[in-house]
């Protein structure tokens, strides 16, 4: 072999030792603070185990009171079919007052109002008016009990419509109905349990690779060991692929454990598509937000500012790329600041791997945003390190 | 306790918070930044749905139908489809999130007075979403159903069409929205909004505030001083407090004069809650400041803990009574739930200190109970 290709080499493999060394470093330094590892277990165990039992907009047993003006057979049937697992018959209201007084309470969360002629209108075939008062200060749920109530007092008045055609000379038999199908895709049974898992588990990540990374930069620039590390023969570059490696290892390996010892085991989270590629990308992931959280440090000047500035980043990262809010429903202007968000393109990837079993193919637009977002940033970040003691 | 001590643990901290300019500045200007930017984006509204029809049938019937959902304004449409197969490539890349598929023989089936059948395909990926998706295709196709069966059975009896109608619909539901009345979600948004960033915002200010001293040595100063815990701890709350309390008025001065939120009940309560539940976030920042030893950690425990409680046990999204069990507990165990009830009673219900004297109860004895707890936790003499 060519001596200089040799010796090349062999200070490439120095190169990358020094990288190795102080990767590990890194990782010692955060398995050793107590606190901080009790936490990285914490993130990718228990805390997944209680997301999967939180937010669902789904109506269970919420709670409804009558006001029956009438007292009949037939207003009872129509309140009895108000029934869990949707809705729960909290008991009935005397007056209308009242019944205000308990949605200010929150002890109800729709009163239905039954008119005194409810029976009687039904029987002379005319209109009957049964009046719903729901609590919208929750507008998706609110709107969600509006439209459940309504299919219940459809469901209830088909019988009687039935009667009214016949005896009009109709034929109720045989009349034209559309029957739409609804048939929901990648997740069938709408198991929110799915969703959630790997929405917290894309949350944390997203926070622990943001933080971590800026607050280990942030620690040694106010103890002065980042200055001792310049004066050694490592190159900044080497200091932050440290920084950035540890963290990848970390986060693939806490993955790998929500993943497969946690999310599919416990809530039969589907894994549809290639593995490597998931892990791949995750790795991708975690070096672009730690690109971000090193480009965050080198603008702070101690923690509490780091602190700050993350808080700002990390709230509307995590809020407002697509898990928590519909893109849909958001203003163009925002729509297209959130672009920046790594967070906005992983979730594509994530659900599209796991549930859709989405290839590169598919998924090549979010990760080529991924690694741009990651270069750039991890560029300034690179620009502005030695600049940053000034 | 001296208050004299106190004030003077506080005028101490409060000047190194103005030292540091940019953080000072960031005190400030991050609640302010957080509610703009949620209270334009976090619209709970699901609108703009991606679809697209597959139309095997090609007749008037059919576009009529279609064009039911096309003239919702929850339902952005993107034309229509060859077959299913596009159908299904198109959900696959996320370019849409529904797509109607209507059968063939659409139109001569319900004028012959059968079901035509109707497919809505809708991508599940995003449950919460997805359920409120189902209830709009559902309202949609029922309203289209009850047309057509009224003019349908109008024809066949000779009837005008109003009577039909009057017959197929004998119970009709009127729907009455309370607090709320357009269901507009910036209304419900923004109270919410203001727990949420004083959930997160105030314990952050606080958390580093102790561990610092401890990583620079200079907690043996007050260690080896005549100050009492009690005193100490106070002093290092008050100024966290006051930037919180600021910081309040602030974003209730957003939500009602910027957003147009309506503020109904009592100005009074509502700043007496607000300043006890601050009290209580702030005083969690100083547990963890305590526990734990150095910066980062405090940084990321007090950050995860907010983001977790903020979102998910608070009510914000979704309400603390769908919860299941162990998380209804975990709920109780913070104060955003309570606030929740707070700031919505107090903005949109008009409630106030009658009948939500249980939360201030809890704020209260809440604030106390964790400091009490940092005072068994905090040592001056360290543990050899």
């Amino acid at each position: 072999m060519n001596p200089s290709v040799k010796r090349t080499l062999a200070l490439a493999r120095v190169w990358l030792q020094q990288v190795a060394v102080l990767s590990m470093k890194e990782i010692k330094q955060l398995l050793r603070d107590r606190a901080l590892f009790i936490y990285t277990v914490y993130i990718f165990t228990a805390n997944i185990i209680i997301a999967a039992g939180g937010a669902s907009n789904e109506l269970r047993d919420s709670p409804v009171r009558v006001h029956d003006a009438d007292r009949s057979a037939e207003s009872r049937d129509l309140i009895y079919s108000f029934q869990p697992p949707r809705f729960r018959l909290a008991g009935e209201v005397d007056s209308p007052t009242e019944a205000l007084r308990l949605l200010d309470r929150g002890e109800a969360q729709m009163v239905l109002d039954i008119p005194a002629d409810f029976s009687a209108s039904l029987w002379r075939q005319q209109p009957t008016h049964v009046q719903a008062l729901i609590d919208t200060s929750q507008a998706n749920t609110g709107y969600l009990a509006s439209s459940y109530a309504a299919r219940i007092i459809a469901r209830y008045s088909e019988g009687w419509a039935e009667r009214n055609i016949i005896r009009a000379g109709g034929d109720p038999r045989h009349l034209p109905a559309i029957k739409n199908d609804l048939r929901v895709w990648y997740n069938a049974g709408l198991n929110d349990k799915w969703f959630n898992t790997i929405s917290e588990l894309l949350t944390m990540v997203t926070v622990a690779c943001i933080l971590l990374p800026a607050a280990a930069m942030i620690r040694e620039k106010e103890r002065g060991t980042l200055e001792q590390l310049l004066v050694s023969p490592l190159t900044p570059l080497q200091i932050m692929l440290s920084k950035l490696l540890s963290m990848m290892l970390v986060m693939l390996c806490g993955t790998a454990v929500a993943v497969f010892g946690i999310m599919m085991p416990l809530y039969s989270v589907p894994f549809v598509g290639s593995v490597p590629l998931f892990f791949l990308l995750t790795a991708l992931y975690a070096f672009t937000n730690a690109g971000l959280g090193l480009a965050a440090a080198t603008f702070a000047r101690n923690s509490a500012q780091v602190g700050l500035v993350v808080l700002l980043m990390v709230m509307p990262i995590v809020m407002l790329s697509g898990t928590w809010t519909p893109m849909e429903s958001m203003p163009a202007w925002l729509r297209a600041l959130m672009f920046f968000s790594p967070l906005r393109h992983f979730i594509e990837v994530a659900y599209g791997i796991l549930l859709r079993g989405a290839g590169i193919g598919v998924l090549w637009d979010s990760v080529l945003a991924m690694a741009a977002i990651g270069v750039a940033l991890f560029a300034l970040g690179l620009a502005r390190f030695r600049s940053q003691f000034a | 306790m001296n208050l004299a001590r106190v004030f003077a643990v506080a005028q101490r901290e409060w000047r190194e918070i103005l030292r540091d300019r940019i953080y000072f500045l960031l005190a400030f200007l991050l609640p302010v930044m957080l509610m703009l930017v949620f209270g334009y984006g976090m619209s709970q509204d699901i609108e703009n749905i991606a679809f697209a029809v597959v139309d095997e049938d090609r007749t008037p019937a059919s576009r009529d139908y279609a064009h039911q959902f096309i003239a919702s304004r929850y339902f952005a449409f993107k034309g229509y489809l060859p077959d299913a197969d596009a159908a299904d490539r198109l959900l696959a890349q996320r370019k849409l999130r529904v797509v109607i598929v209507i059968g063939p023989r659409f139109a001569e089936q319900l004028r012959t007075g059968r079901t035509a059948q109707v497919q809505t395909l809708i991508d599940g990926t995003f449950t919460t979403s997805t359920r409120t998706i189902q209830a709009y295709v559902e309202a949609i196709n029922q309203a289209a159903n009850a047309g057509i069966r009224t003019g349908y059975l109008a024809r066949r009896l000779g009837l005008p069409p109003e009577q039909v109608s009057r017959l197929m619909r004998p119970v009709v539901l009127e729907v009455r929205y309370l607090y709320n009345q357009e269901v507009r979600s910036i209304w419900s948004v923004a109270p919410g909004l203001i727990m949420l960033i004083l959930m997160l915002v105030p314990p952050l200010l606080m958390a580093l505030s102790v561990v610092r001293e401890k990583e620079t040595g200079a907690i043996y100063n007050v260690c080896s001083s005549t100050i009492t815990r009690a005193e100490y701890l106070a002093g290092k709350l008050l100024p966290s407090v006051s930037i919180s309390c600021v910081n309040a008025a602030i974003l209730w001065l957003l939500a009602t004069l910027y957003f147009g939120t309506l503020f109904k009940g009592s100005l009074l309560f509502f700043a007496v809650a607000t300043l006890l539940y601050i009290l209580c976030t702030t005083a969690l920042g100083l547990l963890i400041s305590l526990l734990v030893r150095t910066q980062q950690a405090a940084m990321i425990i007090s950050l995860v803990m907010s983001i977790i409680v903020a979102i998910q046990f608070s009510g914000l999204i979704t309400p603390v009574s769908a919860l299941s069990g162990g998380n209804y507990a975990i709920a109780h165990a913070f104060p955003a739930m309570y606030y929740n009830a707070v700031v919505k009673g107090a903005f949109l219900k008009a409630i106030g200190f009658e009948v939500l004297w249980p939360q201030l109860l809890v704020f209260a004895a809440y604030a106390i109970a964790v400091f009490f707890l940092c005072h068994l936790l905090f040592r001056k003499r360290t543990r050899t």
